[in-house]
């Protein structure tokens, strides 16, 4: 049939339409034929959804295929970690069931919870009782919170467990052994004490370093010294009391002592430069979470490989560190929900957390903590800091609004050099009229 | 026969049917999609922007209260207001690098293709890869900048911690992506005008100056306008590159009200609010475009 054939040919309007008819038709069929073919062939098909974070690089390259040797067929997927939270809670909340399991970040657990999109975990099966958990890390994934005040409507709910503790991440020290060489110091006067002497000798070039950007790093770099100081961010009744003496205190500290003592640009500083200076041996000491300090004895990643030790946080009148841990949830909508509750029990097992901490993570179980050779010897540091002191932050589904108030505050007070204490203040109203208009009050 | 003719009649009503019916059919998908992806979410953000939600469910219809509550939001008014900043001085540089390059390239010379399709490269590179080119020349440690400011015994150039050069660096990252999207349609523009009243300006012996104020400019005033308005309208919406460069800081100094919008909605559930806020946003922007084009206009009946 010769090309001018076909375009002289008379599209009927009877051909048109069956043939439209034929196009619906087959397309209907196709859509429901690869709509069945998942559920064939994914029998222990589990779909992790996760953020990027050093911290999970142990359970990547380790875990992973210790669990597809158990049949479990994982799709491990990664977001940058500021679009994780949205992307998950409109996944949960649409039933859309692109993921079985969510690997969050501890304080997004109220904010699923509160919304019921949750699988009941013990329901499922999973034993919290178990006396090897870490107790503070299992606390965080209940909702309502067993302990510490509850928001409005969940006054007398049960507490159910929507989340396990994947990753036991916390904040500890990391600090420049040739700077500190008579050990890790323990109070803030020390830290910078001991680090100028560092920088006069041409050991490092400043003392400190954290995070400065606006929102959850700042919030994130400042708790620790906030809770050293003594500071209480609410009471029982979700008063805002961040902005007492004490609190106050650590943040005239936070953006004028420490601001003196870091890098000329911490104000934009986030978790990768703030490692960078601590890998690439600018910096002398550093409170952080896991994700950086389990490189510092990769010569691929460190130029200090050897002289970078663990230790728990410095302290004021007391060294308590924010705990931050990967949290694990199943989404009602989890396509494959048996498997990941099978995975998650497995997982959780006495055995895998000890091939976990052997592969270099902070485990969630205490039995993990005591294995013979753990890949990393920030972990049994990271046991000294749960035992010493460790606290999540306050159990709201409102804490997102709440850390971008007082990131902003902070971090224009970090600017500025100066001012704190008023920033404090500041974020203190703006936290009361949200919470005022979200009925906390009432 | 009677059969013959009964089957005919029956086929010529079947084809009056469809007659009337095809037109109808052909535009059903059209009109369904137009429906589905412009009316509805229309509607419904509009619904949206009248309910209170919490734990991202809708608990009560409010009215206008999330309208009336966005005026007396400290941080709503300062996005507002530095998106305004941003776009006005933004759409302005943009417009006049784009015509004086568009004029300039309107020439005929060797290797002008060439230089035509460099400048439109900037516009096709993906608007989150530039944010991150330009994070790679601001920070202060590792940047581009501050290297060859060490390179020349300076010390460390601070863009993203200070509010002000951060604003600034903002805007000249919008300025190197958008301005060939300028240029282009000014380019088209001027190649489309009639060539016969700047040959009888020539004749008449008007200089250049004279030529592009007297002719040029009143007569690109029409393309100008939609360049403009286009512009503006994309400005608003601004939202990946800030994401990636400064995410609205240092302080809120960069918070674009797309980023504020975004964060209200996503982030901390507030779905009614974050709508009510897009929908006053939206009205702006329609504002400022029908203010563009009516100034123009004005400008060309007088």
């Amino acid at each position: 049939m010769s090309g001018d054939h076909f375009l002289k040919t008379t599209v009927s309007r009877r051909t048109l339409l069956r043939g439209g008819a034929e196009v619906a038709l087959g397309s209907a069929l196709l859509t429901m034929l690869s709509a069945q073919t998942p559920a064939l062939a994914d029998s222990k098909k589990v779909i992790i959804g996760a953020f990027a974070d050093g911290g999970l690089t142990p359970f990547k390259e380790k875990i992973i295929p210790l669990a597809k040797a158990q049949g479990f067929d994982i799709q491990f997927l990664e977001d940058e970690y500021g679009v994780t939270l949205e992307k998950w809670f409109a996944d949960a909340k649409n039933g859309a069931g692109q993921y079985d399991l969510y690997l969050l970040d501890d304080p997004w657990v109220p904010q699923f919870g509160a919304a019921n999109v949750l699988e009941d975990l013990g329901a499922a099966g999973v034993d919290a009782s178990d006396k090897d958990w870490v107790g503070s890390l299992i606390d965080m994934g209940y909702w309502p919170p067993r302990q510490g005040p509850r928001v409005k409507g969940f006054e007398s709910a049960t507490p159910t467990l929507i989340c396990i503790p994947f990753v036991g991440d916390l904040q500890t020290l990391t600090y420049r052994t040739d700077v500190y060489p008579d050990g890790p110091p323990a109070t803030w006067d020390e830290v910078l004490a001991k680090g100028k002497a560092g920088v006069a000798a041409g050991k490092i070039k400043y003392p400190v370093v954290f995070r400065g950007v606006t929102g959850n790093p700042i919030v994130t770099s400042w708790y620790p010294i906030f809770l050293s100081y003594g500071g209480q961010f609410f009471d029982d009744k979700w008063n805002v009391t961040f902005n007492s003496p004490e609190g106050k205190a650590s943040a005239e500290f936070f953006v004028g002592t420490l601001k003196q003592n870091t890098a000329q640009g911490v104000v934009e500083f986030d978790s990768d430069q703030e490692g960078a200076a601590i890998l690439g041996g600018d910096a002398g000491a550093i409170i952080q979470y896991s994700g950086n300090a389990v490189k510092s004895d990769d010569p691929a990643a460190s130029k200090v490989v050897g002289k970078l030790g663990f230790a728990v946080v410095p302290k004021q009148v007391s060294a308590i560190a924010q705990i931050g841990i990967f949290i694990a949830g199943v989404p009602k909508s989890a396509p494959n929900k048996a498997n990941a509750i099978d995975f998650l029990k497995w997982y959780t097992s006495k055995e895998t957390q000890a091939k976990l901490a052997e592969a270099g993570s902070i485990p969630v179980k205490r039995s993990a903590f005591a294995v013979s050779d753990p890949g990393n010897r920030l972990i049994p540091v990271a046991l000294k800091q749960l035992d010493a002191g460790a606290l999540p932050r306050p159990r709201t589904p409102d804490w997102a609004k709440v850390e971008e108030i007082l990131g902003i505050q902070l971090n224009k007070a970090l600017q500025a050099g100066s001012g704190g204490g008023a920033a404090l203040d500041a974020a203190a109203a703006q936290v009361k009229d949200y919470l005022t208009q979200a009925g906390y009050y009432k | 026969m009677s059969g013959k003719v009964g089957r005919s009649g029956q086929e010529r009503l079947q084809g009056a049917g469809l007659d009337l019916a095809l037109p109808y059919l052909l535009l059903a998908p059209s009109v369904l999609i137009v429906l589905g992806v412009l009316v509805y979410p229309l509607w419904d953000g509009l619904r949206a922007s009248t309910m209170a939600y919490r734990y991202g469910a809708a608990t009560e219809s409010v009215g206008l209260q999330n309208y009336v509550k966005l005026w007396s939001d400290p941080q709503f008014r300062n996005s507002l207001w530095v998106t305004v900043c941003f776009v006005s001085l933004s759409v302005a540089i943009e417009t006049v690098l784009g015509f004086a390059l568009a004029l300039f390239c309107l020439r005929e010379f060797s290797g002008i293709r060439l230089l035509r399709t460099v400048l439109i490269i900037p516009m096709v590179i993906t608007p989150v890869v530039v944010a991150i080119v330009f994070r790679l020349i601001y920070a202060s440690d590792v940047g581009m900048l501050t290297a060859f400011s060490q390179a020349m015994g300076g010390g460390a150039v601070q863009i993203l911690g200070d509010p002000t050069n951060a604003f600034f660096g903002l805007v000249v990252l919008d300025v190197w992506e958008w301005t060939p999207l300028l240029f282009l349609i000014l380019l088209a523009g001027l190649q489309s005008l009639p060539q016969e009243p700047f040959e009888a300006a020539r004749v008449d012996g008007a200089g250049p100056w004279r030529t592009f104020v007297d002719l040029t400019l009143p007569m690109m005033r029409p393309v100008l306008a939609i360049a403009i308005v286009l512009r503006t309208i994309d400005a608003f919406g601004t939202f990946d590159q800030v994401f990636v460069l400064t995410h609205g800081g240092p302080g809120e100094a960069t918070r674009l009200v797309s980023l504020y919008g975004y964060d209200t909605s996503f982030k901390f559930q507030e779905t009614g609010y974050a709508a009510a806020l897009f929908v006053t946003v939206g009205l702006v922007v329609l504002a400022f475009a029908l203010a563009a084009v009516r100034l123009l206009r004005s400008v060309d009946q007088t």
